[in-house]
């Protein structure tokens, strides 16, 4: 669903509605017959941390395991359904409670090892057990009451309770092979996360740390094998560096940042050698009012805070506009985003009207808006390292003076952000949300999870938990959307957040490969090739 | 002299205790802790429908045995690095010493070269501005020492990256990693070239900045030593002023420059976060920045205490070396 990301380290991006293809045919392009033998040099801007699919959190691994390993099934990049991979087929009960698999016979590891229906249990069992670094995972699988082997190639899991994401939860689950693991082993200090071993169309070949991570096709893979023979990722964390190494053709692909998109990757021969792309994929940032302070617990306060930030001028100036103003937790290109809702505008005389109404007036005439004798007055909390939340909070510093709000800046490290946001030690903060294709808000924004969990603004609202509860066993995607559009209408008029933007994700392809397409959640570099005159 | 060593010797274990000590209680009781960010660094990954739940953070403090009192997990980790077992990472549960150990190498070798080139550049310069007290090429010298010193080595690094890394000027060396692909395999030589090669621009950001301490302390006393006595002894006795200079002078004047030697040891052991992280060099540097601030603890403590032992040695062998070196010292 969702998952804290430092607005730094963050990529925003957004899909498109409709499959784009990019144009390719250059004059001196000719597109010839796809060769079998090209690399694909990657960028990665840091290093993972473990390439074991149950124990690693990062999403650098997530990227390197999508090449080597695989699950039951996986959302099609066309079409956003679930399509078996693992799985030849599945049957869901009426009630929505068992979810039947039935394997596909001819897959096997890496090592030639078969794979069965043990090597599910195996993994599901790691995935529950205490002992295992999991606890991110382990979430996901708390409402299954039992994973039933019923021969090798069938698997029957048992839900305790209807969930509209369950087939997507149970179906994606991470798969290790259990024939490489003993039973008293420490599972967390396998050489597995070193050495990964799957069933996907690349194997590994080396990982040199701090330096490059390296895959080769499988030639045994079961399913259409891909063109490139390797793909490898270079380590190298220095944008500046990585771009110029770009330039001189050391690397294929990497991402840009905004400034890097607008002033460095202009030049003709930039243009000639590459080309740049940019897409949405589902995020959002946000700035997020602690509703259990008195400043913040009517929404005409929250409402006015957000027409005191001038929205519109930040995504031009700092982000060259490369982005768009949202207004709602869901997924602007999903639908269950709102469109009918338009954001507030930048409206510093409405806002004051508003205050007023709250209460807040400068009675004492020092230029600060005052209540009961209690200046108008509270802490922005950003973290350090973030050079947007830095930029963005000068800037809104200067919106609120305007109004008469004094707002301190206060940068804290990462690890302390955290803390003082999980244990509601803030008035206000700025973050980003990733989201995945389908959204559930019951972690965001239920009010169950307003005391421990995720709902760390303090979010309650009768209403929106019900409707949460209901979208959560609903079924049907239309009735759900309906019920989304209603929820997002609700956090609109709130105003918990107030929500910033969906910024592109930009990124710069070697024009040697063909069959480059961007779809609703990205690139699929696997199915890139290069023909015979280019790679010469 | 056997006296004293045992002595020092057993001076050693009190005092990295006591600093392994307030290590541990520094990063125990500083604010954010592993288990949290572990959960909340997920970045892209998607977190459970309980997200932060107060119960997930409490079974993943458990695994890493941050639930016992901080006591408890003192001596425990006492108890195992006794055994040189630092334990292992939270981050990849590898084993430290493995971790450290793949990362020590490069470290060495830039600490190495460059420390090497600022003797070797440093030295000589200081003696010419001492003979040469005063005068304009020393003044010269002092100011642009003191301008290399002042320029910040990341802004340099990036200057050197786009003129000659092939950006849109020169492309004379590589800008990140410290060897080719495949460099390895290739015959002994072609690997020592390819590995210099790429160690030129890292090396000259760690170097430039060492110059002036290094030029200006051989400068100083080498002037207090030509004041001397002897100095003007070996002058009366018809000695040409090169003897004088580089047999009596200088020799005499490298005493305390010798006795630096000794920090080299943590020296060489420590990385520069900033330097590795624009070439992309993994080294000592980047492994402990990135476990301070993921909080991974066991990787934190065993650097420091690595490093808290290596000064403690190093501290130990200056005062041998200076009683070695001048008789008038002597250690009882």
């Amino acid at each position: 669903m969702f998952s804290f990301s430092a607005l730094a380290g963050l990529l925003l991006r957004r899909a498109l509605c409709l499959l784009v293809i990019v144009p390719l045919a250059c004059t001196g392009y000719k597109a010839g017959s796809p060769i079998n033998k090209d690399w694909l040099i990657n960028h990665l801007s840091a290093e993972p941390s473990t390439l074991n699919p149950i124990t690693s959190t990062d999403a650098y691994a997530s990227t390197i395991n999508d090449y080597i390993y695989e699950s039951l099934l996986k959302r099609d990049e066309k079409t956003m359904e679930l399509v078996p991979v693992l799985a030849d087929s599945w049957e869901i009960a009426d009630d929505h409670l068992t979810y039947t698999f039935h394997l596909k016979k001819n897959i096997h590891w890496h090592d030639g090892h078969p794979f069965t229906a043990k090597d599910i249990l195996f993994s599901f069992e790691r995935i529950r057990d205490p002992k295992v670094d999991s606890a991110h995972l382990r979430n996901y699988y708390q409402d299954i009451e039992e994973l039933e082997i019923i021969d090798d190639y069938t698997v029957r899991y048992h839900y305790r309770i209807p969930y509209f994401r369950a087939l997507e939860f149970c179906g994606g689950i991470p798969i290790v092979p259990s024939h490489l693991f003993s039973q008293d082993e420490d599972f967390n200090r396998s050489p597995i996360g070193r050495r990964p071993l799957g069933t996907g169309p690349f194997r590994f070949l080396h990982w040199d740390t701090g330096k490059e991570i390296v895959l080769v096709r499988n030639e045994d893979y079961w399913g259409e094998k891909p063109h490139l023979e390797r793909i490898v990722f270079k380590i190298i964390t220095d944008s500046t560096v990585a771009l110029q190494v770009l330039k001189k053709g050391g690397l294929d692909l990497m991402s840009l940042r905004p400034i890097q998109w607008v002033k460095q990757t202009n030049s003709e021969r930039f243009n000639k050698n590459f080309t740049k792309l940019k897409y949405y994929l589902p995020s959002y940032s946000y700035i997020g009012w602690n509703m259990r302070r008195p400043l913040f617990s009517d929404y005409r306060a929250r409402q006015a805070m957000t027409m005191l930030l001038n929205r519109e001028a930040i995504l031009k100036e700092l982000l060259f506009d490369l982005g768009t103003i949202v207004t709602g937790n869901f997924y602007i290109n999903s639908p269950a985003y709102d469109h009918s809702i338009k954001p507030f505008h930048y409206d510093p005389a409405r806002a004051v009207s508003l205050l007023k109404e709250v209460g807040w007036e400068d009675r004492d005439q020092d230029g600060i808006l005052d209540k009961d004798g209690v200046p108008f007055s509270f802490e922005f909390l950003i973290s350090a390292g973030s050079k947007f939340a830095e930029q963005l909070a000068t800037i809104l510093q200067e919106n609120l003076k305007q109004a008469g709000i004094r707002m301190n800046i206060r940068k804290l490290e990462w690890a302390v952000f955290i803390q003082n946001i999980q244990q509601h030690e803030f008035d206000a903060c700025t973050l980003a949300w990733s989201l995945s294709w389908e959204a559930d808000p019951f972690q965001l924004w239920h009010s169950s999870q307003a005391e421990k969990g995720s709902n760390f603004v303090g979010f309650k609202n009768e209403e929106a938990d019900r409707i949460i509860e209901t979208a959560r066993q609903e079924f049907d995607p239309e009735k759900r959307n309906r019920l989304y559009r209603r929820f997002h209408q609700i956090i609109h008029q709130e105003q918990p957040y107030t929500f910033l933007f969906t910024t592109e994700a930009l990124v710069a392809v070697n024009r040697r490969f063909q069959n480059v397409q961007v779809y609703r959640m990205g690139l699929a570099p696997r199915e890139w090739w290069a023909t015979e005159e280019q790679t010469e | 002299m056997t006296n004293y060593l045992v002595k020092r010797l057993l001076q050693v274990i009190p005092t990295l205790l006591g600093i392994t000590l307030i290590t541990f209680l520094i990063i125990q009781l500083a604010p954010g802790n592993p288990a949290t960010l572990r959960l909340q660094m997920a970045g892209q990954g998607e977190m459970g429908q309980s997200g932060m739940a107060a119960e997930i953070i409490e079974q993943t403090k458990k695994l890493y045995g941050l639930d016992k009192p901080l006591p408890v997990q003192y001596l425990l980790w006492v108890k195992r690095v006794f055994t040189f077992d630092f334990g292992t990472s939270f981050k990849d549960h590898r084993p430290v010493s493995d971790k450290i150990l793949e990362r020590l190498p490069i470290t060495i070798q830039l600490n190495a070269i460059s420390i090497f080139l600022v003797y070797l550049i440093a030295v000589p310069f200081g003696v010419y501005s001492a003979t040469h007290v005063d005068s304009t090429t020393d003044r010269l010298l002092t100011l642009f020492f003191f301008l290399l010193y002042s320029l910040p080595s990341f802004w340099v690094a990036v200057l050197l990256i786009m003129f000659f890394g092939g950006g849109d000027f020169w492309d004379v060396f590589p800008v990140y990693g410290i060897s080719s692909i495949g460099a390895e395999s290739r015959p002994f030589l072609f690997w020592l070239i390819d590995r210099l090669w790429h160690l030129i621009l890292p090396v000259t950001c760690l170097t430039y900045g060492g110059l002036a301490y290094l030029s200006r302390l051989t400068r100083a006393e080498m002037l207090e030593v030509i004041r001397e006595d002897y100095i003007r002894t070996a002058r009366a006795k018809g000695l040409s002023e090169r003897a004088v200079i580089f047999r009596h002078a200088l020799r005499n004047a490298l005493l305390p420059i010798i006795t630096l030697l000794a920090f080299l040891l943590p020296a060489m052991f420590g990385g520069s976060v900033i330097i590795e992280s624009i070439f992309s060099i993994p080294g000592m540097g980047q492994l402990g920045f990135e476990a301070v601030l993921s909080r991974d603890y066991p990787v934190i403590m065993a650097i420091t205490t690595i490093s808290a032992l290596l000064t403690l040695i190093g501290l130990l062998l200056s005062d041998i070396l200076y009683a070695v070196m001048d008789p008038r010292i002597k250690l009882d």
